[in-house]
């Protein structure tokens, strides 16, 4: 299984405000909340860790088939050897995170062989959607889209 | 509260967030944020605050994870204002 998530920084400035009171307290445990207050640039953090439970929650959805709204639960670590994991309940889920100065974009996976085998694909061609979820050639599809960015992403 | 007054001022708080006109226009109880109203899942925060600043309720972690349509944030609403 794989999930991605994209965010387009200038949309989610134009979108969200962070800042707003409450905000980071609703979506954040009290170790993200202190990378968050302690990184050089905080915003670009929020949504760092923000795509990251994305990415992970979109896994565990379509495992479960069960739509949630708990960001909470979905904990960002990173273990010694710099390998950043998503937790949730007893599961780990494995992520890669992209920075740019435009975009932020993460890809997780339940096993961590799998990140040597994934494919971008360009564009929608060939996918078909069976009860919501997108497929191409029977395989699984995560497609992410916010605002000048999309990235469809599969395993091999 | 009834619950015509609720969806009303539940209207009013999502409205901002809505990306499917169209969708918000045929607003009914069983109508998703997400899959229907194309509300960004950052925004589903906003609106958990807006929520608990309108009605003057606080949403627990809990309440807040089943908040993903109308008739949820209506029973939420409903539960935790009988609780003041």
């Amino acid at each position: 299984m794989i999930g991605n998530d994209v965010v387009d920084l200038a949309l989610a400035r134009k979108e969200s405000n962070w800042k707003r009171n409450g905000f980071l307290q609703k979506i954040f445990t009290n170790k993200e909340q202190f990378q968050i207050e302690n990184a050089q640039d905080p915003e670009q953090k929020v949504w760092e860790l923000w795509s990251r439970k994305e990415a992970a929650y979109k896994i565990w959805n379509r495992e479960n088939m069960i739509r949630l709204f708990n960001p909470l639960q979905f904990e960002c670590l990173t273990e010694a050897s710099g390998l950043e994991k998503v937790s949730f309940e007893n599961q780990f889920f494995f992520t890669k995170t992209i920075v740019s100065q435009e975009s932020i974009q993460t890809i997780a996976v339940c096993q961590k062989s799998y990140f040597d085998n994934i494919i971008h694909h360009p564009n929608r061609s060939g996918i078909v959607k069976e009860n919501g979820i997108p497929f191409l050639n029977n395989k699984s599809v995560s497609i992410s889209n916010h605002g000048r960015f999309e990235s469809i992403v599969s395993i091999l | 509260m009834n619950r015509e007054a609720a969806v009303s001022k539940l209207k009013d708080i999502v409205k901002p967030y809505i990306k499917d006109q169209e969708a918000f226009e045929n607003l009914t109880e069983s109508t998703d944020f997400i899959n229907d109203l194309k509300i960004n899942s950052a925004n589903l925060v906003d609106i958990v605050l807006d929520v608990e600043e309108v009605f003057g309720i606080e949403i627990d972690n809990v309440s807040m994870e089943k908040m993903t349509n109308v008739n949820a944030a209506l029973e939420i609403i409903d539960t935790k204002l009988s609780e003041k």
